[in-house]
């Protein structure tokens, strides 16, 4: 009864939203506001079935009913509860499923947000959020249904289990947080359609959806960290980021939502940028789309494709279908859109914005590129030519260090037209303490992109300290305030200005990481026990191999103590080799796992895989990594969450 | 009793949401508000405008634009203000 009642659900949610998009179609074309209530009661009603179906799988998912192929094929008996939860988002039907349901959370809050505002952009907004909840109803419905039957002539007494690399408790949270991210976009994208079709070019739809964006931009900036995190503890190859296609498939949207950011500051403030800013928030959504294919359509070959599927084709149409219609209303409505003003100077804030607008799009670009390459040219030349983080990083090693200048740069021009005098005492102390910070790094021995990288990373930090500065200094001046005082009262009261260069500091923190990767050391070895292997200045000394089994696996656990090279005490890592389903009598579906220990100091980490064990020697087979300030770059995910906080912080008017 | 909860969950969970949806085609001819002035908007545009000009005293203040600009771009964000409080004048507000 109940999975019936699910599938009931989602063909109720498909028949509520073509009839949400025809009758609201119809109350725009006549007016009558009892459409209107109806389309509007019908768009909350596609989100309550959606609700019920996701509630219902996962009640499924928690009492194990195999009798659900989707539950048989992602969990077991042996599955651990808070895997039984993450197990919606693990497979495809699932996923696709908790697309709309978080989908159908934005529309719901949206559309009872804006129930007496907006009164013209409304019904539009709504139409825009139905059509895509209609797309992913058509998936869930008729393409990959998550509540298909078991398909076994016998009682399903256990599932297959979730995947032992999605066993891991960032996973059970990262995917959600990217979700929330590329989903997010969807009502930024509803209102600039909504604006499109109702020819209003005033910057209100853009003050409507500022929060909007920023919120989901926090939770894809969010997710795509927590996803190099995951890689990072879970995969065992030492990184967190090696331009993998579902990788890249979160960074594109991520690269032309920053820059839709700062330039609806230039639309807000100056009116300015009308065609480009519609232009980023459609490739924004489109890209969030196409990643849900990449990630989806199993085209590239990833260590994040855990489902490969004939999904591919749809998800292109639409992506397509959403380029194509949405270009050409902006086409059509090009005279709206045409903005009076012009850039004054190169010199301005204005251009230092449009510039760095310039070069995440060309970034955008380039990732781009070198994700589709393999699949171009297969269709092309017939052989499929995979481009590899080598590509990636000789391109975006320069274009982000260009970024990172001029994260540095846009905060000390003007508006309009900054004089001469004003560049040089603005950027005076800056470049100062750049330049002398190069030197002091080619002093220590660095070459090349590391002191390019750091000295600009110290260039940026003089950049915000100065402007924090100036901040303060006008207004102790002028309220005759304690600094604290000013600092607290300038921060509250120009939040997502100050929040935005907290974001700031985040991201030059998480590029002195990146540039760590330059000083990475690493080692294989085999020890057994009470041996000894040195690796980058540390001993590393096999104590004991113990072995455990626990509810869903069994695991060979190594001691190793770690000490420098005085000898002194560092710590003991215990990586483990782990048999996930080792109770399954057949052998070959057991799978072996390498679950990491890493010791993180602020200065690097001491990184440890267990990669096999020889039982009859008692030989361990090891790893080990040292890898530079790693650290940094989590530290600069914090602080980017702070910044953005700050700046969504809502503020008492 | 199995039968009788089952009716009911159907009633609650798929028949009276059809109904919420479907009951305001029953109800007499509403006025359509698109003709009407959006007031929250209003209020909100007020409240941005009034966040921009102070912005634009503390760009001011700190330097980061001349004296001429602040002086324009002043007028304007007080002249579309005045607009809008007018706007909300007129409906009482």
């Amino acid at each position: 009864m109940t999975p019936i009642a699910g599938s009931v659900a989602l063909n109720l949610a498909f028949g509520f939203s073509l009839l949400s998009i025809i009758i609201l179609y119809i109350f725009i074309r006549n007016g009558d506001r009892r459409l209107f209530l109806t389309g509007q009661r019908l768009s909350l009603g596609i989100s309550f079935f959606v609700f019920i179906s996701t509630f219902i799988l996962w009640y499924q998912l928690i009492i194990s009913n195999f009798d659900i192929d989707y539950v048989a094929r992602y969990t077991s008996l042996e599955t651990p509860f808070i895997y039984k939860i993450s197990a919606l988002w693990a497979g495809q039907s699932g996923s696709l499923l908790f697309w709309l349901f978080i989908l159908s959370i934005f529309a719901t809050i949206t559309i009872l947000q804006n129930q007496s505002k907006h009164h013209g952009l409304m019904p539009w907004v709504m139409i825009s959020l139905a059509v895509i909840q209609l797309f992913f109803l058509i998936l869930t419905n008729f393409v990959t249904n998550p509540f298909m039957p078991t398909e076994a002539d016998f009682i399903v007494k256990n599932g297959n289990g979730l995947n032992p690399l999605l066993q891991n408790i960032t996973m059970a949270i990262h995917p959600p947080t990217l979700y929330l991210g590329y989903v997010g976009f969807s009502v930024p994208f509803a209102f600039a359609i909504s604006a499109l079709m109702n020819r209003d070019t005033s910057p209100l739809w853009i003050q409507s959806i500022r929060r909007w964006t920023l919120v989901a931009w926090l939770f894809l900036s969010s997710g795509i960290i927590l996803g190099g995190w995951w890689a990072y503890q879970e995969l065992g190859w030492g990184g967190y980021w090696a331009w993998d296609p579902v990788e890249n498939a979160s960074f594109m949207p991520w690269l032309t939502a920053t820059a839709f950011l700062h330039s609806i500051i230039i639309q807000e403030k100056k009116d300015m940028l009308r065609i480009w800013n519609m232009a980023l928030i459609i490739l924004t959504f489109a890209l969030c789309i196409f990643g849900t294919f990449l990630t989806r359509s199993g085209v590239m070959s990833s260590v994040h494709s855990f489902t490969a599927s004939s999904l591919g084709p749809i998800f292109l149409t639409f992506v397509f279908l959403i380029l194509i219609v949405s270009f050409t209303l902006m086409f059509l409505r090009r005279s709206d859109l045409k903005s009076e003003k012009r850039m004054e100077s190169f010199t301005s804030r204005e251009s230092g914005f449009l510039f760095n607008n310039l070069v995440f799009v060309v970034m955008c670009f380039a990732v781009f590129w070198g994700t589709l390459f393999p699949v171009i040219s297969e269709a092309v030349r017939g052989t499929k030519i995979t481009v590899g983080p080598p590509f990636f990083n000789q391109i975006n090693v320069p274009i982000g260090l260009i970024l990172l200048g001029l994260t540095g740069v846009g905060p000390l021009l003007a508006w309009r037209n900054t004089s001469k005098e004003s560049l040089i005492k603005n950027f005076t102390f800056p470049i100062l303490s750049g330049l002398v910070a190069a030197v002091i790094f080619l002093i220590i021995g660095f070459r090349g992109a590391v002191v390019i990288s750091f000295s600009l990373s110290v260039f940026v930090l003089a950049t915000i300290s100065t402007e924090f500065k100036r901040g303060i200094k006008a207004r102790t001046k002028k309220f005759k305030e304690s600094i604290l005082k000013a600092l607290v009262a300038m921060v509250s009261k120009n939040r997502s200005r100050y929040g935005g260069y907290i974001v700031h500091v985040g991201i030059v923190f998480m590029f002195v990481g990146f540039t760590g990767h330059a000083f990475d050391k690493e080692k294989e070895f085999s020890l057994k026990i009470g041996q000894t292997d040195h690796v980058a200045g540390y001993e590393f000394t096999l104590l004991k191999l113990s072995e455990t089994e626990r509810s869903n696996h069994y695991a060979w656990i190594s001691d190793i103590r770690v000490t420098d090279n005085k000898g002194e005490f560092v710590t003991n890592l215990y990586p483990e080799k782990r048999i996930y389903f080792h109770k399954n009598p057949d052998v070959n579906r057991r799978q072996p796992h390498s679950e990491l220990d890493i010791y993180s100091t602020i200065n690097q980490d001491i990184y440890s895989i267990f990669s096999a064990i020889d039982n009859e020697n008692g030989v361990a087979f090891l790893k080990i990594m040292v890898n530079p300030l790693v650290r940094w770059v989590w530290i600069g995910g914090y602080i980017l969450v702070f910044g953005t906080m700050i700046a969504l912080w809502p503020r008492k008017d | 009793m199995d039968l009788i909860r089952d009716y009911s969950l159907v009633f609650i969970f798929f028949v009276l949401p059809i109904i919420f949806a479907i009951q305001p085609l029953f109800l007499n001819k509403i006025k359509n508000l698109e003709n009407q002035v959006d007031i929250p908007s209003l209020k909100r545009r007020k409240r941005i405008l009034y966040r921009q000009i102070k912005e634009l005293e503390m760009e001011f203040d700190i330097g980061n634009i001349n004296q001429k600009d602040f002086e324009v771009s002043r007028k304007e964000l007080k002249i579309e203000v005045s607009e809008v409080i007018s706007k909300l004048g007129n409906n009482n507000i």
